[in-house]
């Protein structure tokens, strides 16, 4: 390539890709209509150049920080030579690289004349794709089919002409008409991002555009060796825990992750993992190898670019077969949800190399979703609890834990819903959402604090879905700190009985009037408590946030020092 | 004869425009005095009167001054510097951490030692009160009194200044939240009282909470400025009449600035764009986009017949949920400064070298490249005139610091890095632009733009190239853009009320009461700011959306529609600002909408200073010109001579081409080699795009001028 690079011009086409990918993604706020994307934002936008690598991305949740790329380049792949200016394909299928049955992408090519130069991409978690279960998270699934549609690479317009046939053939298969809309508004965006990028090559030619472009690669992959570079080479491993998989009473399976350091280059090992399972709890090559990046990313310089470049230096082996890459036809819904127990192996695996960089154990994910109708409007209502489901993140070297942002796939990308929104759109009464006093891991520097909620529950017949885990195991403490507590469920009928779900669970018939409560737990600590600063703590204790009892047996603190 | 002043405190220097009946306006600055604003106001008010033709007083000046309008930051600093009141909250039984947790935010997903801000009130002063009231407005438990008192007993104790009130729900039915307002009014009049359903009557909790709390938090600090301000005014002579800007665009008197202080919380650039207006009318336009660059920020905004408003913002992560002028703030001033990742890219900002050390050129101990000392080494500032030539640049210190940091470590020559930091700095202003004009669904190119600031016309061209925006002018008073635009701000009150209806079963009756009784508050306080009613008008808004749709558009609806009860026009209204928005709409599959906020805005004309016009001299600018400097021509990225003029030479008619520098005492102004100048009657650089003679608004200039 003879063009010369410009490394002013570098940053400006940097910059100008961030700013598409973000126009990209205010499209999808403002004008999707199911809460998970407008409010969740649980989302990515992307852009690509020719051979699908990536150029740029706005991933809003951490978790979809590397599930579109693989993607894009299977897509060129298996429409090589059958692609044109105007086509736009829809994806979901996770034996084809997606990363959740849910997640339904859009991708559209981007040509100037004849020449294809790139692809604008969305992927956002539609609120129902088809299966057994409203929503999709199907405790009960052996196989995809029981969970979702798939959607193989398809082509829904072609040149432009939507393919109505195929268009229909697909949202006959989904329950909700919102889903159309949303997907439209994914279609819009990749539209809004095409036109940006049309209009930056036509300013700047696409020769210069394909040796930036690569040049940009060259210089954050730099960047992400010099990261790795600061890790001393060796062999760490580490593992984490995964329980229950909605069907084995008392199951329990292994994440065993190798991790290889030399010089600029790093290579995750799951060989030693556990096989799958026959539920719904395995995870996909493509949701797995997020949940690796997202972690590693959060050991590094955090302003590292999006971009292929950044991914190259690593490398990910998960064997086909293991509960963190299924094989086909197996369910895999709760994929996305391995990400904190994968994190949790990396972390303590890495503890020993980096251990100012690690962070203590975070709050796994433990979620409900409760379907009903409001007896006051008549409407029926779908709500996913994500305030009830943020505990608190781990503490690290130097740091207390961020209070209520837990899990570590959303790590505080995920906002609660609003309490008046709350009691508008669902008939339920919120009673209690509030930061729990002890539950933060003690430490030199303390866990997040966790999260109780109590709501009352307004609608006769309700259905409630529950997800997650940590209610086994907790946080765990690192370098003497100690663990936070453990999540629970527990719905208190009216007639005075109690039902603790398990923590992949279907309710149905859930009366009117039940309380549910929820804890989301504190972060695990770092360091011996009683080496904790004591101003800081004095304040905890004013707050209520440590009681009296703990500064005293856990922190180690006298009376004298707590009367001050 | 009528005197009128603007005048805006800002970090470095306060800001002056006197505006005299048939004169044209007058520019002061002094060095403003961060302990107390105040004593820099009536410095500045001393040496204006001592530097008149003839001399005065300052008693004699201050006396003959009619209006003053006033621009604090004194409530944004108390909030960047978390040095606020020391404030209690009474708040719901069950949601006392909600202040704190901010919906569970970590705005740095990546990095792991991002902190949560601290709360305005921290959680031993957040009490939880029982009593609730349920979605429709129906009490379900009593408030419990008894709680209030116990919590007002200890924080008198303990030495709170402010009291902060929100509830659940409060929107739909204030009683709780009233009762304990009058228990404390009776019990601690002197507590500054801050209650939701007052500052901010309208549904969402957390937006509401934060801001009740922060108007708690700013409200005592601003009251006391206040009244050293109107001390300091009252000792010095003046008589008239003191208003005080606002975040939204329009004045307050300072009485009501006192009760909801949290209305001046980003008060500082919303002069900006009634000032923008005000120059591109002169060209038959009511369309532009303002820009002011600072030494720390470069902020932009979009004015259609009247400033962009947006509903909500933060400031220092606290969310503010009150109507403010739409200005997107970015980290790129004359201090930013260029830098290079790790991965070796050129970088500017966000990190600022701000006015100390400032730049390496001020020779005051900066060491790093900043923004400006590209623009020296690149010719664009002349050393010996900066400032009018108060201020000697250092240009050596300049190269030094480029060198060091950017040209050596990426192997270019200093002026080819220095371009370099211009250029990245120019995108990254354009990238602003774009925030407030693709991004809201306008297209920049049908707005022409003002470049306020010092500095801000050193980088117009570029910004314009990038964006295809043909037409810039550049007022005269570019470099106190705020504080000329407060002298043309109305007196602005907002009003809110959550009324969730479907338009298709909408109570009209109560609909109207509810306008009814919002605008009766507004024309009441209104009069008490001696505004007759004659003068005063009513801006209705609805907050609609498409039923199930999570996010509202804010639509004007004109008053007379909802009293002849036009469901259709209020439709059409919406459909057509959600295509606007959003590309699309749901008309063909007739998706119901819904209401979900009634606002309206209460505006007090104010008097407009006329300015006297320029008469058109001849086209001819030779005999402004001073000197030929070399400077850099971005469009083709090499150095080349170019003329210098002397802007304060120029008037009315001159035109000239570029590429060329125009200089005055507080500003320069680059015409790169697309475009051409010529001034207009106001005294403005029109900058327009080769060519585009076609844009200048001759036809306009007798309306505009009057």
């Amino acid at each position: 390539m003879s063009e010369k690079i410009d490394p002013i011009l570098l940053s400006v086409y940097a910059r100008t890709f961030k700013s598409i990918t973000d126009e990209m993604s205010i499209s999808m706020e403002r004008t999707t209509r199911s809460p998970i994307l407008c409010e969740a934002k649980d989302y990515v936008t992307g852009l690509y150049d020719e051979d699908g690598r990536m150029l740029e991305q706005t991933e809003n949740l951490p978790i979809l920080a590397f599930s579109l790329a693989p993607v894009c380049k299977h897509i060129r792949k298996t429409f090589d030579g059958d692609i044109h200016p105007g086509d736009v394909f829809f994806h979901n299928d996770v034996f084809t690289l997606g990363n959740q049955n849910n997640d339904v992408a859009v991708f559209k090519p981007v040509f100037v004349g004849d020449d294809l130069v790139g692809w604008t991409a969305v992927k956002g978690h539609q609120a129902d794709i088809g299966g057994a279960v409203a929503g999709g998270y199907n405790p009960n699934a052996v196989e995809v089919w029981q969970e979702a549609l798939r959607i193989p690479a398809v082509k829904i317009v072609e040149r432009g002409k939507l393919r109505q046939d195929v268009w229909n053939l697909i949202f006959a298969n989904v329950r909700l008409d919102m889903v159309q809309h949303d997907m439209k508004a994914e279609m819009g965006a990749c539209e809004v991002g095409a036109r940006r990028l049309v209009a930056l090559l036509d300013k700047y030619g696409t020769a210069s555009y394909r040796a930036h472009k690569q040049a940009l690669f060259d210089a954050t992959r730099r960047m992400m060796e010099a990261e790795i570079a600061t890790i001393p080479n060796g062999r760490y491993s580490g593992e984490g825990h995964v329980y229950y998989d909605g069907r084995n009473e008392g199951s329990k399976f292994t994440i065993r992750v190798d991790i290889d350091v030399l010089d600029k280059r790093i290579k995750f090992d799951y060989s030693r993992t556990d096989a799958q399972t026959n539920g719904f709890v395995n995870g996909t090559y493509t949701s797995s190898a997020s949940a690796t990046i997202l972690t590693l990313l959060q050991m590094v310089n955090p302003d590292i670019p999006h971009n292929e470049g950044m991914v190259e230096p690593i490398e990910i082996v998960i064997p086909e077969g293991t509960i963190l890459n299924a094989s086909y036809p197996k369910a895999t819904t709760f994929g996305n949800h391995l990400c904190p127990p994968n994190a949790d192996a990396i972390q303590r695996a890495l503890g020993p190399a980096l251990p100012d960089r690690v962070t203590a154990g975070w709050c796994n994910l433990l979620s409900s979703l409760t379907t009903g109708m409001d007896p006051n409007t008549g409407d029926s209502y779908v709500d996913i609890g994500f305030m009830g489901m943020k505990g608190g993140a781990g503490a690290l070297n130097g740091c207390d834990g961020y209070d209520h942002i837990g899990m570590i796939d959303a790590s505080g990308g995920v906002l609660d819903q609003d309490y008046e929104m709350f009691e508008q759109q669902t008939p339920h009464r919120l009673i209690k959402h509030e930061l729990v006093a002890d539950s933060a891991g003690a430490g030199q520097w303390r866990g997040g604090l966790g999260v109780e909620t109590l709501f009352e529950i307004g609608s006769d017949d309700t259905q409630m879905v529950t997800f997650g885990d940590g209610d086994f195991e907790g946080p765990v403490g690192v370098a003497g700190g100690l663990g936070g507590g453990l999540n629970f469920i527990k719905l208190y009928y009216p007639n005075g009985k109690t039902v603790v779900p398990r923590n992949k669970d279907l309710i149905t018939g859930v009366p009117r009037g039940t309380i549910y409560h929820q804890m989301a737990a504190g972060g695990g600590g770092w360091g011996d408590p009683r080496k904790r600063d004591r101003r800081v703590l004095l304040d905890e204790v004013r707050n209520g946030v440590i009681s009296h009892e703990a500064a005293r047996e856990t922190y180690g603190m006298s009376e004298e020092e707590l009367r001050s | 004869m009528s005197l009128k002043l603007g005048i805006d405190v800002g970090g470095t220097f306060t800001d002056f425009v006197v505006a005299e009946e048939g004169k044209p306006p007058r520019i002061h600055k002094t060095l403003s005095t961060p302990s107390d604003p105040s004593i820099a106001v009536v410095e500045g008010l001393t040496q204006i009167a001592a530097s008149m033709q003839p001399p005065r007083t300052l008693e004699e000046f201050a006396r003959s001054i009619d209006t003053i309008v006033h621009g604090t930051t004194v409530t944004t600093n108390a909030t960047l510097t978390s040095t606020g009141a020391r404030c209690g909250l009474l708040t719901t039984e069950g949601v006392r951490d909600a202040l704190e947790m901010r919906r569970g935010v970590r705005e740095e997903q990546y990095n792991n030692r991002y902190v949560n801000v601290r709360p305005l009130v921290p959680r031993e002063r957040r009490v939880s009160v029982s009593g609730r009231i349920d979605r429709d407005g129906r009490e379900l438990t009593p408030v419990n009194l008894d709680a209030v008192r116990e919590a007002l007993a200890h924080w008198r104790r303990d030495g709170v200044q402010a009291i902060a009130v929100c509830f659940m729900n409060s929107f739909a039915n204030p009683a709780h939240e009233q009762a304990v307002a009058e228990l404390v009014r009776k019990e601690w009049p002197e507590a500054y009282l801050s209650v939701s359903s007052e500052v901010l009557p309208s549904i969402r909790f957390y937006p509401r909470i934060s801001t009740t709390a922060l108007n708690a938090y700013v409200g005592p600090k601003l009251g006391h400025y206040l009244d050293q301000l109107v001390d300091r005014l009252n000792v010095a002579g003046f008589r008239g009449l003191l208003l005080i800007m606002q975040s939204n665009g329009g004045v307050i008197s300072p009485q009501a600035a006192r009760e909801k202080a949290a209305l001046t919380l980003l008060s500082g650039p919303a002069g900006g764009p009634g000032a923008g207006l005000f120059y591109v009318a002169a060209h038959g336009q009511n369309r532009c986009v303002t820009t002011d660059m600072g030494g720390t920020s470069f902020e932009a905004s979009v004015a259609v017949g009247s400033p962009m408003l947006k509903s909500d913002g933060e400031i220092a992560r606290h969310k503010i949920a009150l109507p403010m002028l739409d200005i997107h703030t970015i980290g790129a001033g004359g201090g930013s400064i260029g830098w290079l990742d790790n991965g070796g890219m050129l970088r500017m900002g966000p990190q600022s070298a701000g006015a100390d050390p400032g730049p390496a050129c001020y020779g005051r101990g900066g060491r790093l490249p900043t923004t400006t000392d590209a623009n020296l080494v690149l010719g664009y500032l002349d050393p010996d005139y900066f400032a009018g030539g108060r201020m000697k640049l250092d240009i050596a210190a300049a190269h030094a610091a480029i060198e060091e940091h950017i040209a050596k470590p990426m192997g270019l020559t200093v002026e080819q890095a220095a371009a370099g930091m211009y250029r990245v700095a120019c995108n990254n202003m354009a990238q602003g632009v774009r925030e407030v004009t693709i991004k809201r669904g306008f297209d920049p190119r049908e707005f022409p733009l003002i470049p306020g600031g010092g500095a801000g016309p050193i980088h117009g061209c570029l910004i314009c190239n990038e964006l295809e925006i043909p037409l810039q002018i550049v007022p005269r008073e570019s470099s106190v853009l705020c504080a000329f635009g407060m002298l043309m701000c109305d007196l602005r009150h907002d009003y809110v009320r959550t009324f969730v209806a479907r338009l298709e079963a909408l109570d009209w009756s109560r609909l109207n009461a509810v306008v009814g009784a919002m605008a009766d508050d507004g024309s009441r306080l209104l009069s008490e700011e001696r505004i007759p009613r004659p003068e005063q008008r009513f801006e209705l808004r609805l907050d609609c959306r498409y039923i199930k749709q999570y996010h509202e558009v804010s639509v004007p609806v004109p008053l007379d529609v909802v009293e002849r009860r036009d469901a259709n026009a209020i439709a059409r209204a919406f459909h057509d600002e959600h295509q606007r928005l959003y590309g699309y709409t749901l008309e063909v599959e007739r998706s119901p909408i819904e209401i979900i906020n009634v606002r309206l805005q209460a505006v007090g004309a104010t008097g407009r200073p006329a300015y006297r016009s320029e008469r058109s001299g001849k086209a001819d600018a030779s005999y402004a010109l001073k000197s030929r400097r070399r400077v850099y021509l971005p469009e083709r990225d090499d150095f080349a001579e170019v003329p210098v003029y002397d802007g304060h030479a120029m008037s009315c008619g001159n035109h000239i081409e570029g590429p060329a520098l125009v200089e005055q005492q507080t500003t320069a102004i680059f015409v790169s080699e697309t475009f051409d100048c010529t001034l207009d009657e106001l005294g403005s650089f029109v900058l327009y795009a080769k060519g585009r003679e076609d844009l200048i608004g001759i036809a306009a200039k007798k309306e505009a001028c009057v």
